[in-house]
């Protein structure tokens, strides 16, 4: 009936094996960066490559010591969090509504702002905004941080939504639900992974991006990642401190990552269509 | 002060009223000569915000360290927006290009954008203020005259110079020790000592320098000029001409020859790296990397360091300097040159000075506390010397001395690694690079 | 029930629904509408050297369909871009199987996993620079301790398109299988039960119901990842600058500096503008393919 046990171990096996092959070929760089951080910048750029050396932290204190790594850490964190819920809140609906209307314009005009290069944006905001003064001020970043994180919402959310059998709406709507209601109270529960990727992504995004930061942030809510630029350059190249900046940049979208983990695991189903 | 006239003691108070009249006059003197010097009133624009957009370099990051003295002797708040130089210069377009006032004083490299920005009208002028508005001990004349001339467009001067840097060659007296060779004193000496290292040590790349195209024309310059080419004659771009061809070709040819495989993606920070870890015999790159060069103390021993060598012009090296300027968006440009003549005076020159920032002042660097510190490494003494050479014989001209001088510098370095990667003659390579700058000298 | 019912509910319906998207496109109008308008008026001027405005028609646009520098940058573009699209799709797609059977691991692995693409684009490319350089880097030393001989990698003009597609792939693959794995998730678990039940084999199973089930999710990551792919810019910009001579040169690399290093705003404007057109184009046409592939 069913398939044979050997079928079943020669599977697993293989499985077993492009798992372990998928993760050192992804990691291998990873584990390069994470050691670098803790060899001096020489050695970063030693030959041959060293495995074993002697780890040093003073890349990383030499970062906390002269840059205001805190306090950029505080403004990408404000900026992210505050541009990812915006994606969010505005995202959700109009993924649901395009998904139901299989209207799809507001999502490609959403992704317009993906579809230009970021430079295009930058003296047209700066403009704006500095009329406004809002220069400098976290709404501003935020504001255009969620140009980017709206479209990546929506967009991820799209194939969640239309996976969603009709026949559920139609049985909400005969009892008389609300569009709304529909979508918080029956769609939205059905789309817990797809959140959850969109959710990371939004954050991945917002977090990693510098462009925007550039010129509308001043000194107080500079982002992190412009402190990641500062150790390359002509008579300061600090490769060390780069990779411990580096190292320590990626730590929050991961420790989202590993906290939202339930949600992309534990298997929404269907259940509602079953039986 | 009205007098009692004292019968009887006439001539003793005239001696007196003459003694008390010539105290009021040495008094009046003295009083007046220091309220000369005491003129310059430091605390005139107590209270008032300058901004400062700065290239997170060496250079403004030892300045910024004697920010609090600046803020104690003036009254104004600093306020520092500081970028890695290619984002700094980006944000600064876009300030400049939206008429901003957001930005008071800028660092600028004067060899690269100076003619383009003051083309663009983003520069105030300092002409006047560097004379009359100075202090006392401002020593105008001090600076180095070839940075400010550089710095000078249709006779107005647009920054004061913070540094003096250019490439110098870096060689490895222990590689040269062991191959029997000297230290070369000609281009031709060069090419030969590469010539015999890759034949003496086949695990030691001979001689490296930049081959990435935006980044090469910087050390491409002083080849030109040592050989004695230039880049425009009569108007029109003259790199097919036979000094052009020569420099072309021989700098091309040092790197396709005896450079590191992948050289055409070599900037300062893979040259740098592949000198200090030992991996390069000669290494020409910029002055500012010697920290990064000597971190780790590999190469603290066995380098020394001097100006590119001679060719049939002699030594032309390039000498250029990272200068401060007023934004002509400004609301408060005198209150913004108060902290650009604080940051380039001699005092806080000579401060930075012992930080490992070459100073543009002959007087600062002959200081003796500056000598003093010069002279506890070898390597710091050669590196001044050289330096002291591209002070008195540099030339700025790096790329086309036109508005469009950063896409100029596309050309040159297209046509070099055109030839480093054996894609075009030397005949073809220049004549195509020719044709695209003269149409580029030709736009208004 | 009956038809007089129906009706208000349906216009009602409609109301809300249009209410549910409209703050998303309000607030997209209102953020992008100037720089657009803008941008567009730019691409009608021509500048001179010294900042003085005129208006110049469509020069900027007849000097774009002669410019040699903008056809080469099309072609580097969509080499690059379709060279790294198969390659994300095809190594996403089979990560995100990998990592859905996997169903034992940790969460923190399973996020390791998923770690590239959260290092800033910027610092990735810095760390490939090291690792790939050809006298001082990992990647060589490697090839020639097995034996392998050296490549140039990103200074090869013939390698540099292939390597920078290796760099992107690198970061982004986790990306495509993150997205491709949320598809996984919700996918109808009875239709697998069904075809165990008769017995169809593990490849089978993947080709003739997995696969269509995907496609969605599938076309869904590809929109989203031309977009990005199509305006490459950051890896390039921080490894090669367009190089070497112009192999590398994209059409985004080639606008960034035709604007902010040589200051012809007007040519940039216009080459922008055409960038942004030929992405349009491509997700139009990938948005079809997706109203093909509901189910």
């Amino acid at each position: 009936m069913t398939t044979t046990t050997l079928d079943d171990v020669w599977i697993r096996r293989l499985n077993s094996l492009q798992l372990v092959l998928a993760g050192v070929l992804i990691m291998a760089p990873v584990v390069w960066m994470v050691l670098s951080s803790f060899k001096p910048s020489f050695e970063v750029t030693a030959y041959p490559p060293t495995l074993i050396f002697a780890p040093t932290a003073e890349n990383y204190s030499q970062l906390i010591r002269t840059t205001p790594f805190f306090s950029y850490a505080v403004n990408s964190l404000v900026v992210t969090i505050g541009s990812a819920g915006l994606g969010l809140l505005f995202g959700i609906p109009a993924a649901f509504a395009v998904s139901w209307t299989r209207i799809s314009w507001p999502a490609v005009l959403t992704l317009a702002a993906r579809m230009a290069p970021g430079t295009l944006f930058l003296l047209p905001w700066y403009v704006m905004f500095r009329q406004i003064g809002m220069i400098g001020s976290y709404t501003a970043l935020i504001l255009s941080h969620a140009v980017i994180t709206l479209p990546i919402v929506i967009w991820v959310l799209l194939p969640s939504f239309d996976n969603i059998p009709r026949s559920v709406f139609e049985a909400a709507q005969v009892d008389g639900c609300s569009v709304t209601r529909i979508l918080w109270r029956i769609a939205l529960p059905l789309v817990g992974s797809g959140i959850a990727v969109a959710a990371i992504l939004a954050f991945v995004f917002s977090w990693n991006y510098f462009l925007f930061a550039l010129v509308l942030s001043n000194g107080d809510t500079k982002t992190l990642i412009a402190a990641a630029f500062n150790f390359v350059g002509e008579g300061s190249t600090q490769w060390g401190v780069l990779m411990a900046a580096a190292t320590l940049i990626a730590l929050p979208p991961l420790i989202l990552a590993m906290l939202v983990q339930r949600w992309l695991v534990s298997g929404l189903t269907l259940g509602a269509v079953k039986g | 002060m009205a007098e009692k006239v004292r019968p009887g003691k006439g001539s003793m108070r005239a001696r007196a009223f003459a003694a008390r009249a010539a105290l009021s006059i040495i008094a009046v003197g003295a009083f007046a000569a220091t309220s000369c010097a005491a003129d310059f009133d430091w605390k005139k624009f107590q209270g008032k915000t300058v901004t400062f957009l700065a290239n997170n370099n060496p250079i403004s990051q030892a300045l910024l360290t004697h920010k609090a003295d600046f803020e104690k002797l003036t009254g104004i708040t600093l306020k520092v927006d500081g970028y890695q130089e290619q984002q700094m210069r980006q944000r600064l377009v876009t300030v400049m290009n939206a008429h901003s006032d957001e930005v008071d004083v800028f660092m600028t490299l004067p060899s690269r954008e100076g003619q383009q920005f003051a083309a663009a009208g983003w520069y105030a002028d300092l002409t006047s203020m560097s004379k009359a508005e100075a202090a006392g001990d401002y020593d105008y004349a001090g600076l180095s005259h070839a940075l400010l001339k550089a710095a000078t467009y249709d006779g107005k001067l647009t920054s004061m110079p913070m540094n003096i840097e250019g490439p110098i060659l870096y060689v490895r007296t222990d590689v040269f020790k062991k191959c029997n060779l000297e230290d070369p004193k000609t281009i031709a000496d060069v090419e030969a000592a590469a010539k015999k290292i890759k034949a003496c040590d086949t695990s030691i790349t001979p001689f490296v320098s930049r081959g990435l195209k935006p980044a090469l024309p910087y050390t491409f310059s002083n080849v030109l000029h040592n050989i004695g080419g230039s880049y425009m004659a009569n108007g029109k771009s003259a790199l097919c001409s036979p000094k052009g061809k020569e420099a072309l070709d021989t700098y091309s040819r040092l790197l396709r020859d005896y450079g590191p495989p992948g050289v055409v993606n070599y900037s300062f920070p893979q040259i740098s790296a592949l000198y200090r870890a030992g991996r390069a015999a000669m290494s020409f790159e910029s002055s500012n990397e010697l920290r990064t060069v000597m971190e780790g103390g590999a190469r603290l021993k066995d380098t020394t360091l001097i100006p590119f060598p001679a060719g049939e012009a002699g030594q032309v090296p390039t000498a250029i300097g990272w200068g401060m300027a007023v934004s002509a968006h400004s609301k408060q440009p005198d209150a913004a040159w108060y902290f650009v003549q604080w940051a380039t005076s001699p005092g806080v020159q000579k401060q930075m000075a012992v930080q490992g920032i070459a100073p543009p002042r002959s007087a600062v660097a002959n200081d003796p506390e500056y000598r003093k510190w010069i002279d506890e490494e070898p390597v710091r003494k050669q590196w001044q010397a050289a330096l002291d050479v591209l002070a008195a014989k540099g030339s700025s001209e790096v790329g086309y001395p036109i508005v469009a001088n950063p896409e100029s510098r596309e050309f040159i370095g297209q046509a070099v690694q055109d030839l480093i990667l054996n894609q075009k003659t030397v005949d073809q390579a220049c004549a195509d690079a020719d044709k695209g700058l003269d149409a580029l000298i030709a736009r208004k | 029930m009956s038809g007089a019912v129906a009706k208000p509910t349906q216009d009602r319906q409609q109301l809300e629904l249009g209410a549910l998207s409209a703050p998303a496109v309000v607030f997209t109008v209102a953020m992008i509408a100037f720089p657009v308008a803008y941008t567009i008026w730019l691409s009608f001027q021509s500048f001179s050297a010294t900042g003085k405005q005129s208006f110049a028609g469509l020069a900027n646009y007849s000097r774009l369909i002669t410019d040699g520098e903008f056809w080469h940058g099309l072609w580097v573009t969509v080499a690059l871009y379709i060279l790294s699209l198969v390659l994300q799709l095809v190594f996403g797609v089979w990560l995100a199987l990998v990592l859905f059977h996997a169903k034992r691991l940790s969460g923190i692995v399973r996020s390791l996993f998923i770690s590239p693409f959260m290092m800033p684009p910027v610092v990735a490319a810095l760390m490939w620079l090291v690792i790939l350089d050809p006298s001082l880097g990992a990647a060589n030393y490697i090839l020639t301790s097995v034996g392998l001989p050296p490549s140039d990698w990103l200074a090869s003009p013939v390698w540099v398109i292939p390597t920078v597609a290796l760099i992107d792939t690198w970061q982004w693959t986790p990306y495509v299988a993150l997205i491709v794995l949320g598809g996984l998730q919700s996918l109808p678990p009875s239709v697998y039960e069904a075809a165990q039940i008769d017995g169809a084999s593990a490849l089978k199973t993947f080709q003739r119901i997995t696969l269509p089930l995907l496609l969605p999710t599938i076309v869904t990551a590809t929109i989203l990842r031309s977009v990005d792919l199509l305006r490459f810019f950051d890896i390039i910009y921080i490894t090669t600058q367009g190089g070497p001579g112009n192999a590398s040169n994209t059409l985004n690399i080639y606008g960034f500096r035709v604007g902010f290093e040589f200051f012809n705003i007007g040519y940039a404007s216009a080459l922008m503008l055409t960038l942004t057109a030929i992405v349009f184009g491509v997700v139009l046409a990938f948005n079809r393919l997706r109203g093909a592939v509901a189910w």
